[in-house]
């Protein structure tokens, strides 16, 4: 195998060796963004988003991959001709290069993450570009699915999302990566939902057990728009995303939906604002996760209802199924809620082990604990499952949790 | 082998309380045993026990089943269900998210394609399925709902999530049907079920009876008795079952309830009775 390309350390130079070949603007844009990884502290811990992640032992010494993998994009050519692009970020910047231009890069993201969100940008080697112009819309799902190679490394991926007025899409990202190799996996998204248009985005995370996965997705929902996003994470060592909804336009709508499926010493810490801008605003989040052996969940959620958005709808709700004895969870809400003229607002939370009474009444069937158990947990995650309207992507995401809490096909053990 | 569940002097305990007391009963094969006695005699708690219920403690006694211990630290309740015995619970349980025609087809194959556990599978990796056929099975399940006239919309339905207390019964005796066991305990099947659904629910228990099959139906009514036929009636009574007889004993205890019974057997009134009369039932 060849040895990989990799630019290092992560600094100013390693910037301008990645830009060195791509259009003025988007050098000037990388110098700009490194320019605030350079202003932006790094997360001292303190930060109430950072106090249940520790980057102390993040794998930093990697250097920056360049030959990043790509995806296959499949785009069904009738599509392409009604302007729709579906390509590698990169190829885009030639492609399309006014449009990426317009839309790359041009917001921040919540402040814990803007470090990460910053170098993404800054950095960024690989990931997807999707643009689905006025009015055109799709029902069969794009994925866009990439495999990491083996080595140490730093890899920041940012992947476009802009779903113009009108439009509709589904999009699957996934990612995967051989275990026992120490990489920092830096991926970011930035999604934008238009007037009236429909997304949904998935987020497929199958990568090694080694690999520290620390993302940012930032979604925008303008006015009437409806987005789902779910993130399904199933690999990494270590992962921390930071989950930046803002509800701008009037009457839009969000469901954000999350399956977290952990072991070993795995640790998932999400953090997530919902931020409701815009008056008669709904965001829904429900957030999943099995945890076994002795693995950590942590969810600090907030929902912030703006003084200006009027009757909103918002919940937040993280259930988390503790598996062993050793498996911990720790689901924070926060509402914070600044006007009253609302509809609702609500969290629930809870972190508890298999209810008995359930695996023995399973078990007096004739099904095995094991079996009992893991039957119970797919029901456990049924919920978010049953909202995932893709078949496709519901049978892929089924098919990744499948190691962890079988399939509905399973024979009896 | 022989055919038959024997249960002698078992005696069974749930944290510092002392429940069965030293209880003999023999249910063979193509017999029907009515099992009765008052609220909190412990009925439900032997019932438990025979299934594997890990918070009943047996303290002496044993339970053996066609000659093997049925109480050995390797029968655990899904071996037991395995080894033939079903359990329809007082209260089954709802699994959320699992639905009726899923959780069917599972327990279908845990009890019938049980699988042997193969060398390469340490990894995690899920085996083939080996199950029955999906089409065979809805078939089948198809059927078993017909003879319980059961609303064939529940099969998409979560198990028990949101049934009435009726339709939970009704599903109990569908795994039943769907299981076939060798002997079946019947926990107050027939409570919560109205009139039509109590006959519905009797025609679907004695359509799936067979020679082959040993029924212990634990109750409080006449009523359930009228439509399956028990040939001995027992009374659980302070941890034991201090009384048996044929069907004419159950009309006895339906008419005059159990205190002439601790007369004659020498128990003080109201001992092995938490409440002092069996609760009446809103039906
Ligand atoms: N988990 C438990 N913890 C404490 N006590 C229990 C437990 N389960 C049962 N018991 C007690 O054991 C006794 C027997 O209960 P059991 O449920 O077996 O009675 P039963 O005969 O089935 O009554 P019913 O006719 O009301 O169904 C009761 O006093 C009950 O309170
Ligand atoms: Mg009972």
């Amino acid at each position: 195998m060849a040895p990989l390309a990799l630019m290092q350390p992560l600094d100013s130079n390693a910037v301008e060796g990645v830009s060195r070949d791509e259009p003025a603007w988007l050098a000037e844009l990388r110098t700009e963004w490194w320019s605030r990884v350079e202003a932006d502290p790094w997360p001292t811990g303190a930060e109430e988003e950072w106090r249940r992640t520790s980057l102390d032992n993040l794998p930093r010494d990697g250097g920056l991959l360049l030959d990043a993998p790509v995806a296959t994009y499949e785009l069904d050519p009738r599509l392409a001709e009604r302007g729709v692009i579906f390509s590698d970020l990169a190829s885009a910047i030639w492609e399309h290069g006014d449009l990426v231009r317009a839309h790359l890069g041009r917001h921040e993201t919540l402040s814990a993450q803007m470090p990460f969100w910053a170098r993404s940008l800054a950095a960024w080697t690989g990931g997807t570009f999707l643009y689905v112009p006025k009015g055109v819309t799709m029902d069969v799902p794009l994925t866009a699915r990439t495999t990491l190679p083996s080595g140490a490394y730093t890899y920041l991926p940012h992947t476009l999302v802009v779903v113009e007025e009108g439009a509709s899409a589904t999009l699957l990202e996934e990612v995967s990566s051989p275990d026992g190799q120490p990489v920092w996996f830096g991926g970011t998204a930035d999604v934008r939902a238009g007037y009236g248009a429909r997304l949904r985005y998935a987020n497929l995370q199958r990568l090694g057990d080694e690999v520290w996965r620390i993302g940012a997705q930032r979604v925008e929902v303008g006015q009437d728009a409806n987005v789902t996003t779910l993130n399904a994470e199933i690999g990494s060592a270590i992962s921390k995303v930071g989950m930046d909804v803002r509800m701008t336009g009037k009457g839009g709508s969000s469901r954000l939906l999350g399956l977290l499926a952990a072991g070993d010493a795995q640790s998932i810490d999400f953090n997530s604002v919902q931020d409701l801008i815009g008056s008669h605003t709904t965001s829904d989040l429900l957030y999943l996760s099995a945890l076994y052996g002795a693995s950590h969940a942590s969810f600090y959620g907030v929902t912030r209802v703006r003084p200006e958005a009027k009757q909103t709808s918002s919940y937040q709700e993280c259930r988390n199924l503790l598996l062993s004895p050793n498996a911990g969870a720790e689901p924070i809400p926060v509402l914070e809620i600044e006007t009253n003229d609302i509809l609702r607002c609500g969290h629930g939370a809870t972190a508890g082990a298999i209810d008995p009474v359930q695996r023995f009444y399973a078990q007096s069937r004739g099904m095995s604990a094991e079996s009992a158990e893991r039957m119970i947990v797919r029901g456990f995650f049924e919920r978010v499952v049953a909202q995932i309207d893709s078949e496709p992507i519901k049978a892929r995401v089924l098919d990744a949790l499948a190691a962890r809490i079988g399939s509905a096909d399973e024979a009896a053990a | 082998m022989i055919d038959e569940l024997e249960i002698r002097d078992l005696e069974v305990s749930i944290g510092q309380k002392k429940i069965l007391k030293g209880l003999s009963l023999t249910v063979r094969v193509g017999e029907v045993h009515a099992l009765m006695g008052p609220n909190g005699s412990g009925k439900t708690s032997l019932a438990y026990t025979l299934m594997g219920h890990p918070d009943y403690h047996v303290d002496a006694g044993s339970v053996t089943w066609r000659g093997e211990d049925l109480l050995s630290k390797k029968m655990t309740p899904d071996k037991r269900a395995q080894a033939g015995i079903f359990l329809a619970f007082q209260y089954p349980s709802a699994i959320p998210g699992v639905t009726v025609a899923s959780f069917l087809r599972n327990i279908y194959n845990a009890v019938h394609h049980p699988k042997q556990p193969a060398a390469d599978e340490s990894d995690g990796a899920m085996p083939k399925y080996t199950g029955i056929p999906l089409a065979k099975f809805r078939k089948l399940m198809e059927e078993k709902m017909a003879l319980l006239h059961m609303d064939p919309a529940v099969a998409a339905r979560y198990v028990n999530e949101g049934f009435s207390g009726g339709e939970k019964k009704r599903l109990e005796m569908l795994q039943m049907a769907i299981i076939n066991p060798t002997i079946a305990i019947l926990d107050e099947t027939d409570s919560g079920l109205d009139i039509d659904a109590l006959r519905t629910v009797a025609e679907g228990i004695n359509a799936t009876l067979s020679p082959e099959m040993g029924v212990l139906m634990i109750t409080h009514y006449q009523r359930m008795l009228n439509y399956v036929k028990p040939q001995f009636v027992h009374v659980l009574l302070d941890g034991r079952v201090v009384m048996s007889g044929g069907e004419e004993l159950s009309h006895k205890l339906e008419a005059n309830g159990y205190d002439w019974v601790r007369e004659q057997v020498g128990l003080p009134s109201g001992v092995g009775d938490e409440v002092a009369e069996p609760v009446a039932e809103h039906v």
